[in-house]
């Protein structure tokens, strides 16, 4: 028995050590956000402490069925009963691994994530640019309260400024939609009757042009059109942004 | 009196019922002043509980129970020949065999739907079909696969081997059996019908308000789904009572075999939980004939309410979906590793503990909807201790093939695949469970990748290991070996391909639901389509198996696979009664290669003592 064992504990260690080599491999899409970097980051402990469990399984059933078969139902195998401490170690294990491997890293990602505990959105209420999302069947329509810039329509894009904290102010005049940006990694539905938010803090430049993750997609099943229902994201430069800005307004003021 | 006493009674009586429910809703809003006497909605919802009642009577209900209502004599049932599957038929055996090539037609109609959706997905932009066509596309494949899910293992496989495994002649309540099965012809009739009046928008999960402003498609999907809930809580509610009371002398629940177990605490989770389903139905279709607004946030009403309520039976329902699975595996396994089962009541309490849990875990699929974030918290931590029950049933598995003597027929090798696969979607569904990873891959790809790890993996594969495992007591005779074995590779091979790769456009940012998708993501949705369709193929070796060998198969032997429990221990397939005397249970169903007493005996002087099992909870694994 303990042969099997020590060649089942190399084969897991091997399978271990195959699978851990995934956490250099290049998972996601272009990181444009801070909230971006911690999913990612949170993502790869899981892909690293889940690998062990998965390569476990995968060992003993590999290891079984090479070692262990036979051609008819004439042979029968040990008879041990899986009583006392096996069992009771296993438990111990999996619930050890269920508070470590698990709930730690979500409920400490999460404390990151939603600091207004009554709210219903995600990060910090207070920011520094406020941006109004509403859904409609099927298009986005964007409005920055302090500058009265409106946002709608093909050929447009929604234009943010990097390095700052910005607050998202979703809500939906007809049907639930979700507003989600990949490149942020994060995603909050667009209710009607009530207002959900999302903060975040762009730290790259990008364009919905040159990057698909560039871009509010809705994400929530909203009827006919709700896989053209997406609008694309650019990040500029703070000064790009203020300039960006003083057209639209004094457009608006032409007209 | 006419003999209504098959479908053509049933379609007969169905049909009317239905153009008088029309009618009398249009009469009734004819007096009472109404400008419009038909509202689409509204009449066909009313022709439709009319509708329902004439096809059950006409189906054999009347004929074969309701008649003894008014002190009439009831018509008998055919025992022989095919015409029996066509009827009110109260055998559990034929009533097994009814669900099992239903859903199994139904399984190849959705599969064949879920080709079209890759063919569509296989390059970007449209190309066959309009996006309203891939909407209800999509929504079809769900709930006809969700369908499956639930019903085809509880249906076929519990229904034909439940009685059998616990030597009981039939269930508890025949005639309810045989109601429950009935129900779902006009469940089908209902959803098939959809695309005739609109189609679906919604997918299988209907959220309103969309669900209450879409077309006529939504009510018909509302009433199948509503008929189908009477189903499962009906059906559970018999496999209840039928195995706690109808179980052989000597019984004890410590000698219950696993998939009894299994069907147990399924028939409990769906006893409890499926009404979550039909009430948030209910509430939509009243939103939408009754002019109520449940789920208009306008009218006081609060869209969040449906999801609420939905997830509460639909979490529950994936248990519903891989418990079964999860006991079809540990008894295949027990079988075939020819040594005792390891560790049998953790893997009962593995199910006990999946039953408690599953109720409070329900809103970790709302982590994006927007409800306080306070509930977040509590709803991760719930989740994620799932992790434990389901980690015995890993124990259980490895255990009992660990320094076994497996014997690897095509029955153990899904059984084993359930457990590969299930790591697999267990591991990825931590990501989805912990909100920080989960905000980013709801609704995304990685999402279907991951459920369709855990319910076709899990599931599935475990429907396909007892329909082989069970394939000779059903038919009395036996499938082609190489041609299942080719069909488990072919399928195992193909699923794997398909949905592992398919968590990377998910992790990527391909949302989920959408006829069409930025360029960006091509290449790899070209490489899941035809893995996709590689997958589909492998069914095609499976239905040519079953049909084959059905018609002209070698005849079976009683026990083929020399297992020592009850349904075994008869003639394939079984005769009436079940069993020829009846049986006296004497030992453990998994004692392989232990000095220990069979598992059944057949006295065969029948002493029959009242009561169905023995004592309290004695024995153990």
């Amino acid at each position: 028995m303990s042969r099997h064992v020590i060649s089942a504990v190399l084969l897991w260690v091997v399978l271990t050590a195959v699978g851990e080599a995934t956490v250099f491999l290049d998972w996601f899409p272009t990181v444009g956000s801070h909230e971006a970097e911690d999913f990612d980051e949170i993502f790869l402990i899981l892909v690293a402490m889940g690998t062990p469990v998965f390569a476990f399984v995968i060992a003993v059933i590999a290891y079984a069925v090479l070692n262990f078969r036979s051609k008819g139902p004439e042979e029968t195998g040990a008879t041990f009963l899986g009583v006392g401490t096996g069992p009771r170690v296993w438990v111990g294990i999996t619930s050890a691994l269920a508070l470590l491997v698990m709930i730690y890293p979500g409920m400490t990602g999460l404390a990151a994530l939603s600091k207004e505990r009554t709210g219903n959105g995600w990060g910090e209420y207070d920011a520094e640019l406020v941006v109004h999302a509403t859904g409609y069947q099927w298009f986005w329509q964007f409005e920055y309260p302090e500058s009265g810039v409106k946002v709608q329509g093909a050929g447009n894009e929604l234009v943010l400024p990097v390095d700052t904290v910005i607050r998202f102010d979703v809500d939906a005049a007809d049907v639930i939609h979700s507003f989600w940006i990949p490149a942020f990694r994060l995603k909050i539905d667009a209710l009607p009757g009530r207002t959900t938010f999302m903060t975040v803090k762009p730290t790259e430049l990008g364009s919905y042009n040159e990057d698909a993750a560039y871009r509010i997609q809705c994400a929530e099943l909203c009827g006919l059109d709700h896989s053209g229902m997406l609008f694309p994201v650019k990040v500029v430069s703070q000064d790009e942004f203020k300039e960006w800005v003083n057209s639209q307004t004094a457009a608006a003021k032409g007209q | 009196m006419l003999r209504l006493n098959s479908v053509f009674g049933g379609l007969g009586l169905g049909l009317m019922g239905f153009y008088l429910g029309m009618a009398v809703a249009a009469l009734l809003r004819w007096a009472f002043g109404y400008p419009e006497v038909w509202e689409r909605d509204l009449n066909v919802s009313v022709g439709y509980c009319f509708g329902l009642i004439g096809w059950l009577m006409g189906v054999g209900m009347w004929g074969r129970w309701g008649r003894e209502w008014f002190g009439l004599k009831t018509y008998p049932s055919p025992t022989k020949g095919w015409a029996r599957y066509f009827t009110f038929n109260t055998d559990h055996k034929v009533i097994g065999i009814q669900y099992g090539v239903t859903f199994l037609i139904v399984f190849l109609l959705a599969g064949s739907l879920a080709m079209l959706i890759r063919a569509e997905l296989a390059v970007n932009e449209l190309q066959f079909f309009s996006k309203a066509q891939y909407n209800s596309l999509m929504s079809m494949h769900g709930i006809l696969m969700v369908a499956v899910a639930v019903a085809s293992v509880i249906g076929a496989l519990g229904n034909y081997v439940v009685p059998l495994m616990i030597g009981a002649e039939d269930m508890a309540f025949p005639r309810l059996n045989a109601l429950t099965f009935w129900l779902v012809p006009p469940t089908a009739v209902m959803l098939l019908a959809t695309p005739f009046v609109g189609g679906l928008e919604t997918g299988w999960t209907a959220y309103p308000p969309l669900s209450v402003v879409t077309q006529t498609g939504q009510t018909f999907f509302n009433l199948a789904i509503i008929t189908f809930g009477l189903t499962s809580i009906l059906g559970a509610l018999n496999f209840i009572v039928t195995i706690i009371y109808m179980r052989a002398p000597g019984l004890t629940w410590g000698r219950l075999p696993v998939f009894v177990w299994a069907m147990f605490v399924t028939s409990w989770l769906a006893l409890l939980y499926t009404q979550g389903f039909a009430v948030a139905l209910l509430m939509v279709t009243l939103d939408r004939v009754g002019g109520m607004s449940f789920f208009d946030a306008a009218n006081g009403g609060d869209p969040l309410l449906y999801q609420h309520v939905f997830w509460f039976y639909s979490h529950p329902a994936v248990y519903i979906m891989v418990i079964p699975g999860f006991g079809i595996a540990l008894e295949v396994i027990a079988h075939f590793s020819r040594k005792p089962f390891y560790a049998y009541r953790y893997a009962v309490g593995a199910f006990m503990g999946i039953l408690g849990l599953s109720g409070i875990v329900w809103a970790h699929h709302m982590f994006t909807s927007g409800m306080p974030n306070y509930l977040h918290g509590p709803f991760l931590m719930m989740t994620e201790a799932i992790s434990i029950p389901t980690g015995l049933i890993f124990l259980c598995a490895l255990g009992t093939i660990w320094m076994g003597r497996l014997w690897l027929t095509t029955p153990m090798l899904f059984a084993i695949a359930v457990i590969f696969n299930f790591a697999c979607g267990g591991v990825t569904g931590i990501f989805l469970a912990d909100v920080p990873t989960d905000i980013h891959l709801h609704d995304t790809y990685f999402v279907v990748a991951h459920f369709h790890y855990t319910i076709v993996g899990g599931e599935i594969f475990g429907l396909f290991a007892g329909l082989y495992y069970w394939f000779p007591k059903m038919t009395g005779r036996m499938y082609n070996e190489r041609l299942a074995k080719l069909h488990f590779w072919w399928m195992f091979i193909g699923f794997n391909i398909t949905f592992f790769v398919m968590h990377w456009p998910g992790i990527q940012g391909m949302n989920r639901r959408i006829a069409d998708y930025p360029e960006a993501y091509q290449p790899v949705n070209l490489a899941v389509s035809l893995s996709a369709f590689l997958l589909g193929a492998s069914f095609l070796v499976f239905f040519y198996n079953m049909i084959n060998s059905w018609i002209r198969g070698p005849i079976a032997e009683a026990n083929p696979w020399h297992a020592r429990t009850l349904e075994w221990q008869t003639s394939s397939p079984p005769p009436l009664e079940n069993f020829s005397s009846p049986p006296r249970v004497t030992g453990n169903p998994y004692d392989y290669g232990l000095p220990k007493p069979p598992h059944a005996t057949f006295p065969q002087v029948a002493p029959a003592p009242a009561g169905g099992g023995g004592g309290g909870g004695g024995g153990g694994g």
